[in-house]
C-alpha cells in the first residue's frame, strides 16, 4: 500500500489560496510582510511538488462530488499523471525563483501587498488546472487564471495603456472561453460525463469523436495560449510588471492551454489536428520575423513566446503532445530566465526598456549579460542545450510525419529565433551604451541574481542534459522517450536546418546590427519590410471587424428593438389595449396611483388563474 | 371533523391573503399597506408549511426558511424606503404620492 499522496496535493494547491487570502485581507499595507509570505509559500510548493516528482509511483487520485444533476455528477477531484507530475513541477519550480525576484524587483512598488497577494492566487488557479480531473474544475481555475492574469496586468492601474492591456487580455480570452464552455456543454450532452478518464473511456470506445468537441474545446486553448487569430493580447499585456511577464505571459499560463490540449488530447479529430499543426507553425514564423521589428525588449521577447507557443500549438497538430509538454517545460525554463534577465536589465538602467538605447551592458552587468546569453543560446535550441531537445524533437517530428508545410514553417521559425536572438544580444550587450540610463547601469541585487543565475545556468542550459542523470526515470516516463531519442546527428534535417539557421541567423544577426548606431539597421535600410513587421495589422483587422461589422449589426438589432419590441409590441398593444378598456381605465394607468397599479395587477392576475383553471 | 386537514389551513392561508390583499387595495397609508403585504407573505409561507406537514416531506419548511430570510432582508430595505419617502415628501398617503420627482 503505497501512502496516500492526495494530502500532498491538498497542501501544494490550498497553500497558495491561504497565502492570498491572509495577505489580501490583513497585508495590504506591510508589503515586506506579504512578500515574504507569499514567496516562502511558493518556495514551500515547489519542494512539496518536487517531492511528488520523485516520489508518487503511480497516478494519484481523489475525487470528491460536489453536486448531482440528475445522470451528472459535478465534482471536485486531482488526477495526476505523469504529465500533471512534471507540469505541477516546472510551474512551483519557475514560480518560487520569480518570487524572489520579484522581492527585489518590487522593493520601491507601494502597492506590494497586492502585487503578491495577486500572485498567489495566481499560483492557486494554475496548479487547480493542473491537478483538476474533470472539464469543468478545469474550467473554473481557468477562469481564475483569466481574472488574476487582468488583475496583475493592470497591476499600474492609473497607467491607461496598462488598463487597456488588462482589458484587451481579459475580453480576447473571453471569445476563446465561450467556445470552451461550449465545447464542455457539448461533452456533457454526448457522453454525460466530465471526468477526464471517462471521456477517455467513451472516446476510445466511439472511435471518432465529432470535430465539433475538439474545435470547441480548442478555442479555449487558443485563448489562452495566445494562438493565430486571438494571439493579439499578448504582446500588451507586457504592460504588468516584468516578474509577472515572466511567470505568466511566458512560462507557465500561457503554456496552460498547451498542458490542456494535451490531457484532452483524445478528443481532438484529425482536421482539428491539422488546424493546429498549420496554424502553430505559420505563427511561429510569422511571431518570430515580428520580434525583429520591436524596440521595446519585453514586447520583443513576448513575440519569442508567441513563436514558441506556435511550436507548441504545432506539436499538439502532430500528434505529440508529449513533445508539446516537453518543450513548454523547457521553454518554462529559458524563457523566464530571459524575461528576468530583462527584468534585471530594465532595472539596471533605471527603468529604460528601449534596446537602441541600451548596449555595452555585458561589463556593467556581467551576472545578468552571462545569464541572458546563455538563455538565449537555449531559446535558438544550440545542440545540448535545454531548447534543441524539445524544439528539435519538433522539427523531426514533422519531417518524419510528411508534415512539409509545418516543417517549412519551423524553420522560417528557427532562422527568425537566432535572427531576433543575435540582434537582442548585440544591441543590449555588446557595444557602446547609448544612453545615460545605460551608461550608467548597474548590477542588480542578490535577490534578482540569483534567480536568473539559477534558472538560468542550471535549467536553460543543463535541463535537457541533465535531466536523466538527476531525475529518476519513473519521473520523467512522459519525456524521457522523446529525450532518449534525441541523437546527434549531423545528417539528420532538424540538426541541418537548426545549424544552419543558427550560424546564419545568430552571426547575421551580429554582423547586420553592429552597422549602425542608436537606430535599427533593418529601419533604416527598408522601412516599408520594418514597418510590415512592426505595424499590427491584426489589430487593424479586429477593429475594423468591430466598427464596420459588429457595430453595424449591434446597431441593426437595435433598429429592430425600437420598431418591434417598442414600438409595435410595447406603445402600439398596450395604448391600443388601454383604449380598447376606455377611458377610465386609461386615467388610472397613468395618475401614478399606486392603488391602481396594484388593482390592475390583482385582475391581470384573476385574468391569468381564470385562463390557467379554464384550459 | 375533528382532524384539521390540508383543506383547512388552505382556507386560512387563502382567507389571510385575501385579508392582505384588500388592505393593500383599499389602504391609503403606506404603512398599513406594508403591513398589509406582509401579511400576503406570510399566507403564502402558511401555505408551504401546511403542504410541507401533510405531503410529508421538508421540502416546503426549508422553503419557509429561505423566504423568511428574505422577508427580513426585505422589509429593512422597504421600511427604509418609507422614512427616506416620508423625510422628503413630509406625507405618507398613497394617494398623493403619484408623480416622479
Amino acid at each position: 500500500m503505497s501512502p496516500d499522496f492526495s494530502s500532498l496535493v491538498h497542501w501544494i494547491l490550498f497553500l497558495p489560496l491561504g497565502a492570498a487570502a491572509f495577505s489580501a485581507l490583513f497585508l495590504r499595507r506591510q508589503g515586506a510582510l506579504a512578500a515574504g509570505l507569499s514567496t516562502a509559500t511558493a518556495f514551500t510548493i515547489a519542494g512539496l511538488a518536487l517531492k511528488l516528482l520523485l516520489q508518487a509511483p503511480g497516478d494519484v487520485t481523489w475525487h470528491i462530488e460536489l453536486a448531482r444533476l440528475g445522470e451528472v455528477s459535478l465534482g471536485f477531484g486531482y488526477l495526476i499523471d505523469a504529465n500533471a507530475r512534471l507540469m505541477l513541477f516546472v510551474v512551483s519550480f519557475v514560480a518560487a525563483w520569480i518570487h524572489l525576484f520579484s522581492v527585489g524587483y518590487m522593493q520601491a512598488d507601494g502597492a506590494r501587498g497586492r502585487f503578491f497577494a495577486g500572485l498567489s492566487i495566481f499560483m492557486f488557479a494554475i496548479l487547480g488546472i493542473v491537478v483538476a480531473d474533470n472539464l469543468l474544475m478545469t474550467f473554473i481555475f481557468w477562469e481564475l487564471v483569466g481574472f488574476s492574469s487582468y488583475m496583475l496586468i493592470a497591476h499600474y492601474f492609473d497607467k491607461d495603456f496598462a488598463a487597456a492591456a488588462s482589458k484587451k487580455a481579459f475580453i480576447t480570452n473571453r471569445i476563446g472561453d465561450l467556445g470552451f464552455i461550449l465545447g464542455i456543454a457539448l461533452c456533457l450532452h454526448l457522453y454525460g460525463t466530465l471526468d477526464f478518464v471517462e471521456l477517455q473511456k467513451h472516446a476510445a470506445a466511439a472511435k471518432m469523436v465529432p470535430v465539433a468537441v475538439g474545435a470547441l474545446l480548442m478555442c479555449g486553448f487558443l485563448g489562452k495560449s495566445a494562438q493565430f487569430p486571438l494571439h493579439v493580447w499578448l504582446t500588451d499585456a507586457m504592460a504588468g510588471p516584468t516578474p509577472v511577464s515572466a511567470l505568466i505571459h511566458a512560462a507557465t499560463m500561457v503554456a496552460a492551454g498547451v498542458y490542456f490540449m494535451a490531457r484532452v488530447s483524445f478528443l481532438l479529430a484529425p482536421e482539428v489536428l491539422q488546424w493546429m499543426a498549420i496554424s502553430g507553425a505559420g505563427m511561429a514564423a510569422l511571431a518570430g520575423l515580428c520580434a525583429l521589428a520591436q524596440t521595446d525588449i519585453k514586447k520583443s521577447l513576448a513575440y519569442s513566446t508567441l513563436a514558441h507557443l506556435g511550436i507548441m500549438g504545432c506539436a499538439l497538430g502532430l500528434g505529440h503532445p508529449e513533445l508539446a509538454v516537453l518543450h513548454m517545460a523547457m521553454h518554462a525554463f529559458f524563457k523566464a530566465t530571459l524575461f528576468l534577465g530583462a527584468g534585471s536589465v530594465i532595472h539596471g538602467c533605471h527603468h529604460e526598456q528601449d534596446m537602441l538605447k541600451m548596449g555595452g551592458l555585458l561589463k556593467k552587468m556581467p551576472l545578468t549579460a552571462a545569464t541572458f546569453i546563455a538563455a538565449t543560446l537555449s531559446n535558438c535550441a544550440v545542440p545540448f542545450l535545454a531548447g534543441w531537445y524539445s524544439k528539435d524533437a519538433i522539427l523531426e517530428a514533422a519531417w518524419h510525419g510528411h508534415h512539409t508545410a509545418a516543417f517549412a514553417f519551423l524553420a522560417v521559425a528557427a532562422l527568425a529565433t537566432c535572427l531576433y536572438s543575435g540582434r537582442m544580444i548585440r544591441l543590449v550587450f555588446l557595444g557602446e551604451a547609448n544612453s545615460e540610463a545605460a551608461a550608467h547601469a548597474h548590477e542588480s541585487p542578490w535577490t534578482m541574481t540569483l534567480p536568473i543565475t539559477v534558472l538560468g545556468l542550471v535549467f536553460a542550459v543543463g535541463a535537457g542534459f541533465a535531466a536523466p542523470f538527476l531525475i529518476p526515470a519513473s519521473a520523467l516516463q512522459v519525456v524521457s522517450p522523446a529525450l532518449a531519442e534525441m541523437h546527434f546527428s549531423f545528417t539528420a534535417p532538424s540538426t541541418i536546418v537548426g545549424l544552419l539557421a543558427l550560424a546564419l541567423g545568430f552571426g547575421g544577426a551580429l554582423k547586420f546590427y553592429s552597422l549602425f548606431r542608436g537606430v535599427d539597421a533593418l529601419q533604416k535600410l527598408s522601412p516599408r519590410t520594418y514597418a510590415l513587421l512592426e505595424h499590427r495589422w491584426m489589430d487593424g483587422l479586429y477593429r475594423w471587424w468591430i466598427d464596420s461589422v459588429q457595430r453595424r449589426l449591434a446597431e441593426f438589432i437595435a433598429f429592430l428593438d425600437l420598431l418591434l419590441i417598442n414600438g409595435i409590441a410595447v406603445r402600439w398593444i398596450a395604448g391600443g389595449a388601454t383604449a380598447a378598456l376606455g377611458h377610465m381605465t386609461g386615467r388610472t394607468f397613468h395618475r401614478g396611483q399606486t392603488r391602481g397599479f396594484a388593482l390592475w395587477i390583482v385582475i391581470g392576475s384573476l385574468l391569468l388563474v381564470g385562463y390557467l383553471l379554464a384550459r | 371533523m375533528e382532524h384539521t386537514t390540508l383543506a383547512h389551513h388552505l382556507l386560512l392561508a387563502g382567507l389571510l391573503f385575501a385579508l392582505g390583499l384588500t388592505g393593500v387595495l383599499v389602504r391609503r397609508n403606506l404603512l398599513v399597506v406594508y403591513m398589509s403585504l406582509e401579511l400576503m407573505l406570510t399566507a403564502a409561507t402558511l401555505a408551504l408549511v401546511a403542504f410541507s406537514r401533510f405531503n410529508r416531506t421538508m421540502d416546503g419548511a426549508i422553503f419557509v426558511f429561505f423566504i423568511i430570510t428574505v422577508a427580513a432582508a426585505e422589509v429593512a430595505v422597504g421600511l427604509a424606503l418609507i422614512v427616506a419617502l416620508f423625510r422628503r415628501r413630509g406625507s405618507m398617503k398613497s394617494d398623493e404620492l403619484d408623480a416622479l420627482h
